[in-house]
């Protein structure tokens, strides 16, 4: 059985968190008190503060991204649970701007209600609190789903859209209205040939056969509705890109930028095959790839498998895409 | 309605009362309310009620002693449940925990804006919007077998009330619309929270956390109203 390296089961977040800041102490600051980080530098032109945050085991995300450019404060949680709303409140209370924050949220029922209440107590202090609601992953999207569909690689996009944005000192309602209709126009999908290990006792969160595919995984290891055969890449690939461009408004002439995520333990190179894949794909469907990013971003502890994310772009977004940052993570 | 001189508006010490009677009835029924919760969610309930009010009971004992939070007049009577408000924000896991401190938080609100001494009027404005913001939090209705089959009907009642109206009464009206609208619950098939996973397995379990703010009111109502006063309803 796979073993993860840690002291405990209870130490590889805390150990993790205190890593990561000594790590890049020259870019981000841990608040133990309050449990969240916040990054030593940001345009001094921002009039609203960004803050992030969920579950940990989806490293780089969110911490990986603080820092010129992006997020101005990230809250993790312990393993994929919400943050508590008080480390959002802390967070969001330090860091908020002349024109409050802006709070970028997945869609899960955890970290919307602890964000809401968040929302409530800065709403109570007087500070201008605004969301932008994440819900990209095409898996979920079923009548079935009261609570619609999660929110998962598309993050990492709205992140750095979002960053750049603030820092040309945009208002919170304009930021609101860029990240729900870059929300709108980005689809995921992911796949895993194996579930990621549960850091408690070790065992597989679900067991596949020899050559099956989870086909619409979740990022805290959700089952999802379907299994496909492991066919070659190629096909799975091609299989993924109609399905997104599919659930895409408006696709007819769209080109797109696309992120091929890993889930924590598909290889580099593997990743890079993905992206191969997925550009001959597209080209064969006659949509533009106009930006590719691919690496591991949004993971899923050890998950072996990968979520390919399509963003039917703009100019505006590009050159806000373009826009420098300079994170623990952001390779760019 | 009794016609005798009774308490006319809340004070710090009532609050006081209210909410230390109401840690020890959540500490004498925590088994219950764990019961019902490991029968329809995920059985923390209880706990989580329990540690939350031991918590605000410190936080009392901190204010009787004059070490309470600056900002606020520490001998106001919104005084408790502002301190009620922090703890269950800021300690209490899960989401009920913290849905009860919006609740406190926004009745400390009303009595720390209401005229001196706040009465009926306060209480309402305060469950009224301690009651919104709670479903602006947790999206959820009348009938999604939640805190707020208590907490909506226990606002109306004390809004029906005559905004003079002695507090005693007023409470004792909202803490019987709550148990009723907890009582109501128990038919019902979870909308929202935990339970709404386990499907109809809550079928024939009334909601704890309905049972809790049917609770919180009775409390302050035993505290205001001696037994030979209690209004008939």
């Amino acid at each position: 059985m796979p073993q993860y390296f840690r002291d405990s089961p209870e130490s590889l977040v805390p150990d993790a968190l205190a890593g990561f800041a000594a790590a890049h102490a020259d870019l981000v600051a841990y608040h133990p008190d309050h449990g969240y980080f916040r990054t030593r530098h940001c345009a001094p032109t921002r009039r609203v503060g960004l803050v992030s945050g969920g579950g940990s085991g989806h490293e780089p995300l969110h911490s990986g991204f603080l820092g010129t450019g992006m997020l101005d404060a990230s809250c993790p949680g312990r393993i994929f649970a919400s943050p508590h709303n008080r480390q959002i409140f802390e967070a969001s209370r330090a860091v908020a701007r002349p024109d409050g924050v802006l709070h970028i949220v997945k869609n899960y029922t955890g970290d919307r209600i602890n964000f809401s209440i968040a929302a409530e107590r800065l709403a109570h202090e007087g500070i201008r609190c605004a969301r932008v609601l994440i819900d990209d992953d095409i898996a979920s999207d079923s009548d079935d789903i009261a609570v619609g569909r999660r929110g998962t690689g598309a993050t990492l996009i709205i992140e750095k859209i979002l960053g750049a944005a603030a820092d040309e000192g945009r208002g919170l309602e304009d930021l609101v209205a860029l990240g729900t209709d870059v929300t709108r126009r980005a689809r995921s999908l992911a796949v895993a040939s194996a579930a990621h290990n549960t850091p408690a006792s070790g065992a597989p969160a679900f067991a596949l056969p020899d050559n099956i595919l989870e086909f619409g995984v979740g990022i805290h290891g959700e089952r999802a509705e379907g299994t496909t055969p492991h066919a070659p890449l190629g096909k799975l690939v091609e299989t993924m890109t109609d399905q997104l461009l599919a659930a895409l408004p408006d696709t007819a002439g769209t080109r797109v930028l696309a992120l091929v995520n890993g889930l924590g333990s598909i290889t580099s190179l593997e990743l890079y095959g993905i992206r191969h894949a997925v550009a001959k794909a597209l080209d064969d469907r006659g949509v533009g790839l106009d930006r590719s990013l691919t690496g591991t971003f949004v993971s899923a502890l050890d998950m072996r498998g990968f979520s390919l994310t399509l963003f039917a772009t703009d100019a505006e977004a590009l050159r806000l895409w373009d826009a420098p940052a300079r994170t623990p993570a952001w390779p760019l | 309605m009794s016609d005798q001189p009774g308490p006319k508006g809340l004070t710090h010490a009532t609050v006081m009362d209210w909410l230390t009677r109401f840690a020890a009835t959540v500490r004498s029924v925590e088994p219950e309310l764990t019961a019902l919760d490991q029968k329809a969610g995920d059985g923390d309930f209880g706990g989580n009620l329990v540690t939350g009010m031991d918590g605000v009971r410190r936080a009392l004992d901190a204010l009787a002693a004059g070490a309470g939070n600056g900002e606020r007049n520490q001998r106001g009577p919104d005084a408790p449940l502002d301190a009620a408000a922090r703890v269950f924000l800021d300690d209490v896991g899960g989401t009920s925990g913290p849905l009860f401190g919006l609740l406190f938080q926004e009745l400390a609100d009303a009595l720390g804006m209401a005229a001196d001494p706040p009465g009926t009027a306060a209480l309402a404005l305060g469950t009224a919007a301690g009651a919104a913001a709670i479903q602006r939090v947790g999206e959820a209705e009348v009938g999604d077998k939640t805190m707020v089959d208590a907490l909506v009907p226990a606002a109306r009642a004390l809004a029906s009330c005559e905004p003079t109206a002695d507090p005693a009464y007023a409470l004792h009206v909202a803490a019987v619309a709550a148990h009723r609208g907890a009582r109501s619950t128990t038919d019902l098939r979870a909308r929202r929270g935990r339970a709404s996973y386990t499907g109809d397995h809550a079928r024939g379990v009334p909601d704890p956390g309905a049972l809790a703010v049917a609770l919180l009111f009775a409390s302050a109502h035993t505290e205001l109203t001696s037994l030979d006063r209690l209004p008939v309803s």
